[in-house]
């Protein structure tokens, strides 16, 4: 007894001193890093992954961006977004843009001392489109010679696909079909060169990490903490100008409201997202900020659907929506629209599409012979679930009913159930929206093609088709201009498959030490030029 | 040599170094993995000879038994409803040209015929690997849950720790108070608490704590000051249960006939009601604390939603909406066995609390 008594004091006394002798403390506040010279930003969520050629979501390109370069990037000071060298230095296109010749920079060096060359732009396209990498965003390069073909697997040379070097060391690109906005793709990150030799010595879907990932952006990757924060440190041996902020530390707050509080604490500088039901609230706050984004949150028809096969019920309900009222609920400086193209792009036709008219609309509606003998199916508006989408839909209810006597039911399902839903056709008519990928209006008119697997509408046009078509291999800009107008006459005016209905807007808190945070329609966040006061 | 019982004095050292172990982290210390090791081999061995001694191994093995039977229902279960559910997990927004589809989907092995996923899916399970999350690149499941379960664990523990200190107390107070206006008040205040959502009470503390008189961060998980507003959201709801359960049955007990026995012997009432009533009336919060630390253990989403705590909870929200097949299945594994092992423990600790159960 007395023994086993001695045996365990013994323990306790020996493990005690030994944890004392230990006390280190765990978390360290902001990773111990200097406020002064490190910028708090929220991402809101977890990376799936920091590989740029598999990342397909906006949270990973954020950080992904800072760290590496493009050939091309978009000029965030032209509210036009117009292209400025990166990693190449000029390109040009012959054959009418179906063959693009770009001369790289020299002297480049990623974060390990390696010399960036046009192999390693190569490499990363190989595997952007090798099949076996899985790549969400592969057809970004689908425009390219062959590589359709290659990604599907059926053609097993990529020596076959369009893309080399030449002997002044250049990257020459063969298109499949002149390709006007080429040069711009490769602002996507998906397209970034890339070091196949660190993925073969670490493993194709476990280099990009600390440690692994080689860059050659303005920041370096120093830290991520998976679900709970990201460290980026800024690149000295950057071959721009360098980063003016040392470390940019990037929180993973799920919830915006703790963001919010976090923020009014002084933990975070920066919470993008903010809830719509309280905006009315944060908009007189001086950190508030804001910017248009070339979005277009728009309904669909399913056009086979009788009573809405018929063009006078369609243009009817498109008629009877008054797009500022549902603006003025969103409350956040949306722009409305009845046109095709946000506003803020090259092709934004503001005075295009059915504008509201009750008294009209009601007209149409007794010509598709609908009136008190003959009462209006009843038709289902689908939705995902989300507060925001619904109270836009009970007030698109609303108006309809209040405009044309109609009612219509309102039904919303989770988010992957609901795009299983839209391709079954589900519904009657539908909520989606569409971010731009590139500022171009193809980006958009592409989507309701008649072969394009985003149209749920059953809709289809072969002279909306040819003229999207046109505007992809067409190079002049005011031939494009004429081009995307007829194709957006057709779409918004003619056979109204879709009410647009308004492009949304990005609602941000940057606190007053941060100088120069980029706002720009693309939502491409570059901390490089941002600044902090002293 | 003397084997550690619970009721000798050197089966103290377990409690102690536990709560030495738990302060330290609470103060946000490095505990010493060797800490950690010592404080779950003394009490593996300690339950383990508890369980002989009580001459039940039989029993466990045969729930060892049971336990696999059931986990293998569950996983398969799961596996097909997974794939009875609409959308899938590389469903969206923009959607993906058919050879890029294909090539994820083999990628992932998705083009195979269901019987042969799911047979490697359990070959693997049988591995003890839970395959690769399909939303999260290269990351293991059995990462995620290890990387994100220390947050909710300690969170978990401090809460639980919260309850019982809080819940047992106010519990046997107020039925020796019964019918008095302490008991009305606890009573009052313990179904308020049982009645109030975990979001609410937290909106309350962050506008009094973080806003008014700032003394607690609003959010995060990295040290004591960040750790008691969630751990007391969390908290309360339980000991909220656990005192109006210790109440009733306290009351139970205590018209007995052995406790008037004990009376008219002339011991005082609170040897009487520590001694003799509450180690007979805590097999109700026992049964209740089973699914209750299995619960709280495995995260609880929305204090970890509030708080901004990188912890498991969220994973078991967001994994469904990502339709991450393997994750879903890794995180029901883990919470049944968690469940599983919670109950077999307090099924085994009936008979300490009460030596006329008996477990064969």
């Amino acid at each position: 007894m007395k023994k086993v008594r001695i045996f365990y004091s013994i323990l306790i006394i020996a493990s005690l001193v030994f944890a004392i002798g230990c006390t280190k403390k765990r978390n360290k506040l902001d990773y111990g890093l200097n406020i002064k010279e490190t910028l708090r930003v929220n991402l809101a969520s977890e990376p799936p992954t920091l590989d740029w050629n598999k990342a397909t979501d906006t949270t990973s390109n954020t950080i992904i961006s800072n760290i590496m370069d493009g050939l091309t990037r978009y000029n965030l000071k032209d509210p036009n977004l117009s292209l400025k060298p990166a990693l190449a230095t000029s390109w040009k296109s012959t054959d009418r843009a179906k063959k693009w010749t770009f001369v790289l920079r020299k002297g480049v060096k990623w974060t390990d001392g390696v010399e960036f060359t046009a192999q390693h732009v190569i490499d990363s396209w190989e595997r952007l489109l090798n099949p076996k990498t899985a790549s969400g965003y592969a057809y970004f390069l689908y425009g390219i010679k062959n590589a359709r073909t290659y990604n599907n697997g059926k053609l097993k040379d990529f020596s076959k696909v369009g893309v080399r070097v030449n002997e002044k060391g250049e990257l020459v690109v063969d298109l499949e079909a002149p390709q006007s906005y080429f040069p711009m793709l490769l602002t996507h990150s998906s397209t970034f060169p890339i070091r196949k030799d660190l993925i073969k010595k670490y493993g194709d879907d476990n280099w990009a990490k600390p440690g692994s990932l080689v860059s050659l952006g303005a920041y370096f990757l120093k830290i991520w903490e998976h679900d709970k924060a990201i460290v980026i440190e800024r690149n000295l041996s950057y071959y721009s100008k360098p980063a003016h902020i040392k470390n940019i530390l990037a929180y993973m707050i799920n919830e915006s409201s703790t963001a919010i509080s976090l923020f009014d604490a002084g933990r975070i500088d920066i919470q993008n997202s903010l809830p719509t039901t309280e905006l009315s609230i944060l908009k007189n706050r001086k950190e508030y900020q804001s910017v248009s984004l070339l979005s277009i949150y728009y309904y669909g028809f399913n056009t086979k659907k009788p009573p809405l096969n018929n063009l006078d019920v369609r243009k009817a309900i498109s008629m009877s929506i008054d797009r500022d009222e549902v603006v003025k609920l969103a409350g956040g400086g949306e722009t409305p629209l009845t046109s095709w193209i946000p506003l803020g792009m090259f092709g934004y036709e503001p005075k295009r599409g059915i504008k509201f008219n009750p008294k009209e609309a009601r007209r149409l509606l007794a010509k598709a012979g609908f009136g008190p003998k003959k009462k209006f199916p009843k038709l289902v508006i689908g939705f995902n679930t989300n507060e925001n989408h619904k109270r836009i839909a009970e007030n698109i209810q609303a108006q309809i009913k209040r405009n044309l006597g109609i009612n219509l039911e309102l039904k919303n399902e989770e988010w992957k159930v609901y795009l299983n839903s839209l391709r079954l056709h589900k519904y009657d008519i539908y909520r989606i929206g569409w971010l731009a990928d590139f500022p171009d209006p193809d980006n958009f008119y592409n989507l309701l093609a008649s072969y394009s697997e985003n149209n749920y509408t059953n809709w289809g046009n072969k002279k909306f088709d040819k003229l999207v078509e046109a505007g992809v291999s067409e190079t002049d800009r005011d031939k494009r201009k004429s081009i995307y107008s007829q194709a957006n006459e057709i779409l918004t005016e003619k056979d109204i498959p879709v009410i647009p209905i308004m492009s949304s807007v990005k609602h941000s808190l940057v606190s007053e030490r941060v100088i120069n945070y980029p706002r720009n329609s693309m939502n491409v966040v570059l901390f490089k030029e941002v600044s902090l006061k002293e | 040599m003397n084997l550690p019982n619970l009721k000798n004095y050197s089966a103290l050292v377990i409690p102690v170094l536990l709560i030495y172990t738990f302060l330290l982290s609470f103060l946000n210390y490095e505990v010493p993995t060797a800490l950690w090791v010592l404080d779950l081999s003394l009490v593996l061995v300690s339950f383990s000879i508890y369980v002989f001694q009580k001459s039940m191994v039989s029993y466990v093995l045969r729930r060892i038994r049971g336990a696999i039977v059931t986990i293998f229902i569950i996983s398969s279960f799961v596996f097909l409803m997974l794939r009875v559910l609409p959308g899938g997990p590389f469903d969206q927004e923009k959607v993906l040209p058919p050879e890029v589809k294909a090539n994820i989907e083999a990628k992932y092995n998705l083009d195979a015929p269901l019987h042969e996923q799911f047979f490697n899916y359990i070959v693997g399970l049988v591995q003890g690997d839970l395959g690769e999350s399909y939303k999260y690149l290269g990351r293991d499941v059995s990462d995620i849950i290890s990387e994100s379960l220390p947050a909710s664990l300690e969170l978990g523990i401090y809460s639980l720790i919260l309850a019982f200190i809080i819940g047992i107390p106010t519990g046997v107070i107020a039925a020796s108070k019964h019918n008095t206006i302490i008991d009305n008040v606890a009573m009052f205040g313990a179904i308020g608490f049982v009645a109030l959502p975990n979001f609410v009470v937290a909106a309350f503390l962050i506008v009094l704590f973080v806003y008014w008189i700032p003394i607690f961060p609003p959010g995060f998980w990295e040290g004591t000051s960040s750790y008691i507003l969630p751990v007391i959201v969390l908290g309360t709801r339980p000991a909220a249960s656990i005192a109006r359960l210790t109440r009733s049955s306290v009351l139970d007990v205590i018209s007995s006939d052995y406790i008037r026995t004990a009376r008219s012997k002339g011991l005082s009432d609170w040897s009487i009601l520590f001694k003799h009533v509450l180690k007979n009336s805590l097999i109700p919060v026992l049964t209740f604390s089973g699914p209750l630390v299995a619960g709280i253990l495995s995260g609880a989403f929305v204090v970890e939603m509030i708080f901004a705590i990188p912890g498991i909870g969220k994973h078991f929200i967001q994994s469904v909406g990502n339709r991450d097949y393997p994750l879903i299945l890794g995180l029901t594994l883990f919470y049944s066995v968690l469940l599983i092992v919670a109950n077999l423990i307090v099924d085994l600790l009936y008979s300490y609390f009460d030596p006329r159960i008996k477990l064969k």
